[in-house]
């Protein structure tokens, strides 16, 4: 019995016959995942640059920031991106406010992954060694110029390692935007279900699919990163 | 007997009553002395006796807590003619550009190559083309012997090969002094001679120096004067055959007897 159970969840013939459907929900994974990476990178950056601020309430602000959407679970985040804040924002407005799932997808996943990109960014900005700073500053550079010629480029040969993992785990938890109805990889395996009644052979197929898309992406990446990300090392 | 003309009569560096305190240690307790133009001036002294923040609040990496430092006779620290208004960090950045600095640690950019630190400020900074700034790059690393590691990155040269590619970073701001913080400190002996060769070179081109060394040999050969700091104040200032020929003061006389063989 076990293993009529198992010989079902590994046959993949279903998951093969549904492919063209199933595949193109991945795009929906995919699409929201380079915008949430997006956006979790540009106020990551900018919740980092505060939380190295001089002046103490940018510093906390930046902290407040990394507490509240590193310690909010993703799951929860996208439901109340998509049901909560239009009704707040409505209320503010004064007027009807509906959010496309998609865009809620994007913001929710894009903001929590935020905090741990400005965690990754903020070590990586202290890394850098103060002379390399002060070299910067004796030849006249400005602190705009020193931060993107000097700063980021070195923080981000740091920090790709740490990055691709967190990558890593925000496009998977493009799997649960299927729960607002973005019509993504896990929701049409939902559609299939309902008609075929083979829930172990599409899940299989399914995270079979995930890791092949994260296992290609991180060694793409890491390959094609090694020997630049390795230059500045000794 | 050299007469001063009217435009060398205002020398290249001028630093007025300087104080610094970092909290309650003070520092610099007052110092004052001119540079002029191709002049080197070595400053010595113990540990602590304040040489490198002296060099530091020359171009501002810190920031003094009382005195003035005068560039070419522009003021650093105030705008200068009745405006006592301080600087910004922008009118700041525009002097520094004028002093070259050399670090004990190097400070190269290690995910630049060796030509790409020299090229950065004069293509940032002074607003010059790659081709321009290129050709003036290869001139500033023929001038350090290293012409030929333009494309390697930093952490592939040795720490002799790095501070002189850092000399060639602020010779290519084409600057009006160059000022050296303990440049050999952290070099290993036997690469110390090569940077010290630069230096005599760029001294004898009558470059304007300001050097904070360990090196009695380069100070006492290589410079038109010296400037023995303790506790903040220069102690004794000459030049290299009377300070260490026969120093007046008692703690120079015995700093150099223990520094010099």
């Amino acid at each position: 019995m076990v293993s009529d159970a198992l010989a079902e969840a590994l046959d993949l013939t279903t998951f093969w016959e549904y492919r063209e459907v199933l595949l193109r929900g991945l795009a929906f994974n995919v699409y929201t995942f380079l915008a949430a990476a997006t956006v979790s990178i540009a106020i990551g950056l900018a919740a980092a640059l505060l939380r190295v601020n001089r002046l103490r309430p940018l510093r906390w602000a930046g902290t407040v920031h990394v507490e509240l959407f590193r310690n909010a679970p993703d799951y929860i985040m996208v439901v109340w991106v998509h049901f909560v804040l239009p009704l707040l924002l409505g209320k503010l407005l004064g007027s009807r406010i509906e959010f496309d799932p998609f865009v809620s997808a994007v913001i929710a996943l894009g903001f929590v992954y935020s905090g741990y990109f400005a965690e990754t960014f903020r070590t990586g900005i202290q890394a850098i060694p103060l002379g390399h700073l002060e070299a910067a500053r004796a030849c006249g550079m400005s602190e705009r110029q020193i931060l993107w010629r000097i700063t980021l480029p070195q923080v981000v040969r740091r920090m790709l390692p740490e990055a691709v993992n967190i990558f890593v785990s925000q496009f998977k938890a493009t799997t649960i935007i299927s729960l607002i109805a973005v019509p993504d990889l896990m929701y049409r395996v939902g559609m299939v279900l309902q008609q075929e009644m083979k829930p172990l052979p599409l899940y299989t197929g399914a995270a079979l699919t995930y890791f092949i898309v994260v296992y290609l992406f991180a060694g793409t990446v890491r390959a094609l990163s090694e020997r630049w990300r390795n230059r500045i090392y000794a | 007997m050299h007469v001063e003309s009217g435009v060398d009569a205002v020398p290249a560096i001028r630093v007025v009553d300087l104080h610094k305190r970092f909290g309650t240690l003070d520092v610099l307790r007052g110092v004052s002395f001119d540079v002029r133009r191709g002049d080197v001036v070595s400053m010595i002294g113990a540990s602590g006796s304040g040489k490198s923040t002296l060099l530091r609040c020359i171009n501002r990496l810190e920031t003094p807590s009382s005195g003035e430092v005068y560039i070419d006779g522009e003021p650093m620290g105030h705008r200068g003619q009745g405006d006592a208004k301080a600087r910004s960090l922008a009118e700041i950045n525009m002097m520094r550009r004028d002093l070259g600095m050399v670090f004990q640690q190097f400070n190269l950019w290690p995910h630049m190559t060796v030509l790409g630190n020299v090229i950065e400020a004069p293509i940032r900074v002074r607003g010059m083309s790659r081709r321009e700034a290129t050709a003036l790059g290869e001139e500033c690393l023929a001038r350090v012997h290293l012409e030929e590691k333009s494309k390697e990155y930093p952490a592939r040269l040795s720490g002799g090969q790095q501070q002189r590619v850092a000399i060639a970073r602020a010779l290519a701001m084409r600057p009006k002094a160059m000022l050296f913080d303990e440049p050999t400190s952290s070099l290993d002996p036997e690469l110390t001679d090569e940077v010290l060769v630069v230096m005599r070179e760029l001294a004898a081109d009558g470059t304007t120096m300001i050097v904070v060394t360990h090196e009695m040999g380069f100070a006492r050969e290589a410079s038109d004067r010296v400037l023995f700091l303790h506790n903040g104040l220069i102690e004794e200032e000459g030049p290299p055959s009377q300070v260490f020929g026969a120093p007046k003061s008692e703690r120079c006389r015995q700093f150099l007897s223990k520094h010099v063989q």
